[in-house]
């Protein structure tokens, strides 16, 4: 064996090595923000604008902020408590069953809330396997934060409130955190649960100076820094503020200032929603 | 379409009494502020304000109960729970509850035998005394309109109460000993 690199008992790899080549990171299926520039306005809306919730199609154009149609309520008739909420390409639905008898064996005093998350295969452009989606769980937890606070759990001892989230199709993950959240609160009121009020969420990114609100999933990919909060607008207190990215602390306290804004337009939709039957 | 008075959780009661009014359930008070804590209309009922729920709620201390017998022993009885204060459970969604030995009726406490009172399937009316433990809530029927009322002979036959110890057959004229609800209306 004397020249190197000739093994005959093993499979021998080339003889020479080259570095990979990487992908600049621009992605190919930006169709709306193609040949965008850090610095340029959004697209399509207005940098404040949330897109419409359930838009009916009607002969005048919608307003900025669309306030006609609502999310539908009691669509589940064997849940306690339903509600389906769509904004353009995001649709999800919950449904609110309990308060049941808990299963576990320890005597709690105040009740319990498990959410629980699952996102069909078709919801993304990439598939997402049903049994090992990992992101189920920490969307739950986002959720299951911003509503604990709301609910008057002291009122139902030994008992646990179960909520499904279906979401059918996800356009900008925190932007459908934020619909499954509003989604929940508002099941949750229709089943007759005590609550101190409802929880309104609105997730807002930071791009370059702008803060654009209720990004979808382009936006979201060109974001620096994206801020999910939710409160509750009838009391003016937050339930649960979620930061990911990169956000100087002045930008992360005014996307929370306009969210909090836009929550109170939202809490008019829900409001609506829950006295049509 | 609910009236306008309809109210959603969060929402400050509009009140146009003085301030001595008592907070029932379905309200709550907050920086002295009272506000709804569920989806529905104010009514007063006397002194309470309240927003009456009609939805299946779990049941709490001093609530009526209805309930199927599932099993016995010496010490007690295990009932499952379907409907609390006139609303039926939804189906599945029952609770459980136990009635001790000593909670079936109020005199001669310590010669009660819970086969002569109670049998697998009966219907009881009784009332919630206590959250109980982890697994069940606890249940009395210690009262003249408490017990069973409705149940079936081991001829298949649905009984008839005679008095608060007996219920008799129609089909074989058998009487059997359970212990018995008051009829409304006696």
């Amino acid at each position: 064996m004397a020249q190197s690199g000739f093994d005959r008992r093993r499979v021998n790899g080339p003889n020479e090595s080259l570095q990979p080549v990487y992908d600049d990171g621009i992605k190919e299926s930006n169709v709306l923000y193609k040949a965008w520039k850090p610095g340029e306005a959004r697209r399509k809306r207005q940098a404040k604008d949330i897109r419409p919730i359930c838009a009916r199609h009607t002969a005048t154009p919608p307003t900025p902020f669309v306030t006609q149609t609502v999310l539908k309520t009691g669509f589940i008739k064997q849940a306690n408590g339903s509600a389906y909420i769509e904004t353009e390409h995001t649709k999800v639905a919950c449904a609110v069953y309990g308060p049941r008898q808990s299963k576990s064996s320890s005597y709690h005093e105040i009740g319990r809330l498990s959410v629980e998350v699952k996102f069909t295969p078709f919801s993304s452009l990439v598939r997402r396997v049903p049994i090992r989606d990992a992101e189920d769980r920490s969307v739950a937890n986002l959720i299951q934060q911003a509503l604990t606070s709301s609910v008057r759990l002291d009122l139902l001892p030994k008992s646990v409130i179960d909520i499904f989230v279906t979401v059918i199709e996800c356009d900008g993950i925190e932007s459908c955190i934020a619909a499954a959240t509003v989604a929940a609160s508002t099941s949750l009121a229709k089943a007759g649960i005590e609550m101190l009020g409802l929880v309104i969420s609105c997730s807002g990114a930071v791009v370059g100076d702008d803060v654009w609100l209720d990004p979808n999933e382009e936006e979201t990919q060109l974001a620096s820094g994206i801020l999910l909060c939710a409160c509750m607008p009838a009391l003016g207190v937050m339930t649960n503020v979620w930061q990911t990215g990169c956000l100087p602390l002045a930008k992360a306290f005014q996307s929370l200032q306009l969210c909090q804004e836009r929550c109170i337009d939202i809490h008019q939709i829900a409001a609506q929603a829950l006295h049509e039957d | 379409m609910l009236s306008d008075c309809c109210l959603i959780p969060g929402q400050p009661v509009p009140i146009s009494r003085g301030p001595a009014l008592q907070l029932g359930s379905g309200v709550y008070n907050r920086n002295g502020e009272t506000r709804a804590s569920l989806l529905g209309v104010p009514v007063h009922q006397g002194p309470t304000l309240t927003i009456p729920r009609i939805k299946p709620h779990p049941p709490a201390p001093n609530s009526v109960v209805l309930g199927s017998i599932t099993r016995l022993s010496p010490q007690q009885a295990v009932v499952s729970i379907t409907v609390v204060e006139g609303v039926p459970l939804p189906p599945g969604e029952d609770f459980t509850g136990v009635i001790r030995v000593q909670d079936i009726r109020v005199t001669e406490k310590d010669k009660v035998r819970v086969g002569e009172c109670f049998r697998g399937g009966d219907v009881i009316k009784g009332l919630v005394i206590s959250l109980g433990d982890a697994r069940s809530y606890y249940i009395t029927t210690a009262r003249n309109d408490l017990g069973v009322i409705f149940a079936t002979s081991e001829a298949g036959g649905t009984m008839e109460p005679v008095s608060w110890q007996e219920m008799r057959c129609p089909k074989t004229g058998k009487v059997e000993k359970r212990k018995c609800a008051k009829p409304e209306g006696l």
